[in-house]
């Protein structure tokens, strides 16, 4: 850790999030293995396709956990838009497509960040509930069971397809942001780039924790 | 070798219900007999079952000048062409034979009972013990060694035959053209052409347990022809597109911290 490093997240942010994706990692991994036949072979590390069937089932019962901390973290932070100024950064999609004088100062979570966490929480729960329905699908009328898996595919197009989003931008799209996960702290102007509304935030509640200096006041979600 | 699309014909007015067929399935496939349960029929086991893939089924008839008939069913796998079973098996347990019927390779199956959801027919059952499912393959083995399904070997009366598929689809329309009224073909129009065959006695929705126009559920067709590779689409347009934001729009990064404005403390 380097002396004016600012702490961005706290350990519990960092687990709660890699229990996330590591089973949602997991979760695509073995499910792509079952969607698709030439992919078959992802089960013979597992030793065979019924226990990468069950490797699923089970890391989905993990996942369905790791949501529940993550949608109880996070949706005030990253579940609200705050208008009308998310509404002005979708509208210039936060410059990052095209060139953009002025886009609008975020706070902790940028409305791209907030459509992702949005994303995850409700496909995931999708997944999760359809999922559940998938592995006892005899005790379910099969016209609901067909529904199910059509849901569960809706998802892993949107959760697939949202992760590679969020991979990129998450390290070399925007270098600096990775730290945020890893080790939780990041740089000032890393964050004065990103998220200036919320260092603002953080510098007049006094609740800016800065490597090397005394904190100046608890931090935390009062989990 | 090149084998013919096989069709077995099963002709409900010869049908006199002997359940032979039933037995002979169950021996050549080596099925259990189960505790069965009475249900007021001569209909048994009431139900399709994991060791039971083919079934006489009992049905009394009025029709509608009040006269009493029996209708005779074998129900079982109809081999379907396109068959949805086959579309949604994540291992490839079930599959399409040399023949146009539809295997099932037990040791591939996983026990997802994807398919049970699947059939448009209701045919695949379930196993807690062994955790697969089981239907019936047109004895497979048997097939492939020139030799007739067990139950089309055992039919006494001539109900069920076997051969290639254009000739018994003739020989089902010629059945037909001969016994007018009401009988009909079963089978030849729908998902893709199955390669069982009925001559129905009556109209289709008169029969229990007989879809009148069965098809591949829109749901499975919607899952597997669309979102299926509409999935690796979208990822592989994600990651191409974020190449491509790199190298043209390049990443977003933070402000050299000589250049940046003094602000906050």
């Amino acid at each position: 850790m380097r002396k004016g490093l600012i702490q961005a997240t706290d350990g519990f942010e960092r687990i709660v999030h890699w229990s996330l994706a590591l089973s949602c990692i997991a979760l695509c991994v073995t499910g792509l293995g079952m969607m698709y036949q030439s992919l078959n072979f992802i089960g013979d590390m597992m030793g065979g396709l019924k226990s990468l069937k069950y490797v699923h089932n089970f890391t989905g019962l993990f996942f369905g956990v790791a949501l529940y901390f993550t949608i109880r973290m996070w949706w005030k932070e990253a579940g609200i838009f705050s208008m009308p100024e998310d509404l002005e950064w979708i509208r210039c999609a936060g410059g990052y497509l095209w060139h953009v004088d002025k886009v609008p100062e975020t706070g902790k979570y940028n409305p791209g960040q907030k459509m992702f966490f949005l994303a995850v929480a409700g496909f995931g729960a999708i997944m999760f509930l359809t999922g559940l329905v998938m592995w006892f699908p005899l005790s379910f009328p099969p016209m609901i069971v067909r529904l199910m898996y059509v849901l569960h595919a809706l998802g892993f197009v949107v959760i697939f397809a949202f992760f590679f989003v969020h991979l990129y931008l998450g390290t070399i799209g925007s270098p600096g942001s990775l730290d945020a996960m890893l080790t939780g702290w990041v740089s000032r102007a890393w964050l004065k780039k990103q998220h200036p509304k919320w260092l603002k935030e953080m510098e007049e509640h006094g609740t800016l924790v800065v490597y090397g200096e005394e904190k100046t006041a608890a931090k935390g979600h009062g989990h | 070798m090149k084998r013919p699309e096989l069709v077995k014909l099963i002709d409900t007015t010869l049908c006199s219900a002997c359940r032979g067929c039933q037995v002979a399935c169950k021996q050549w496939n080596e099925m259990p007999g189960l505790r069965t349960k009475q249900i007021g029929s001569y209909q048994n086991p009431p139900d399709l079952q994991w060791n039971t893939w083919t079934l006489i089924r009992f049905q009394e008839y009025v029709n509608d000048k009040g006269a009493f008939k029996w209708l005779f069913r074998k129900d079982g796998c109809m081999h379907c062409t396109d068959a949805a079973c086959v579309k949604v098996c994540p291992s490839g347990a079930l599959h399409h034979t040399e023949f146009g019927t539809v295997g099932l390779n037990s040791s591939r199956c996983i026990g997802c009972k994807e398919c049970v959801s699947a059939c448009p027919f209701d045919i695949p059952r379930y196993s807690q013990e062994t955790d697969k499912i089981y239907k019936c393959d047109l004895c497979y083995d048997r097939l492939r060694n020139d030799a007739l399904p067990a139950c089309v070997k055992t039919c006494g009366t001539g109900a069920l035959t076997i051969g290639g598929k254009d000739a018994m689809i003739k020989k089902a329309y010629a059945r037909v053209k001969e016994l007018g009224g009401d009988t009909n073909v079963y089978g030849d129009k729908f998902v893709g052409g199955t390669h069982v065959l009925y001559v129905l006695d009556e109209k289709a929705k008169v029969y229990d347990n007989l879809p009148r126009d069965p098809s591949v559920p829109f749901s499975i067709i919607v899952w597997k022809d669309m979102l299926k590779p509409l999935a690796l689409l979208a990822a592989g347009g994600v990651l191409a597109g974020s190449f491509l934001h790199y190298i043209l729009h390049g990443p977003k990064l933070p402000d050299e911290p000589g250049k940046e404005e003094k602000g906050g403390e």
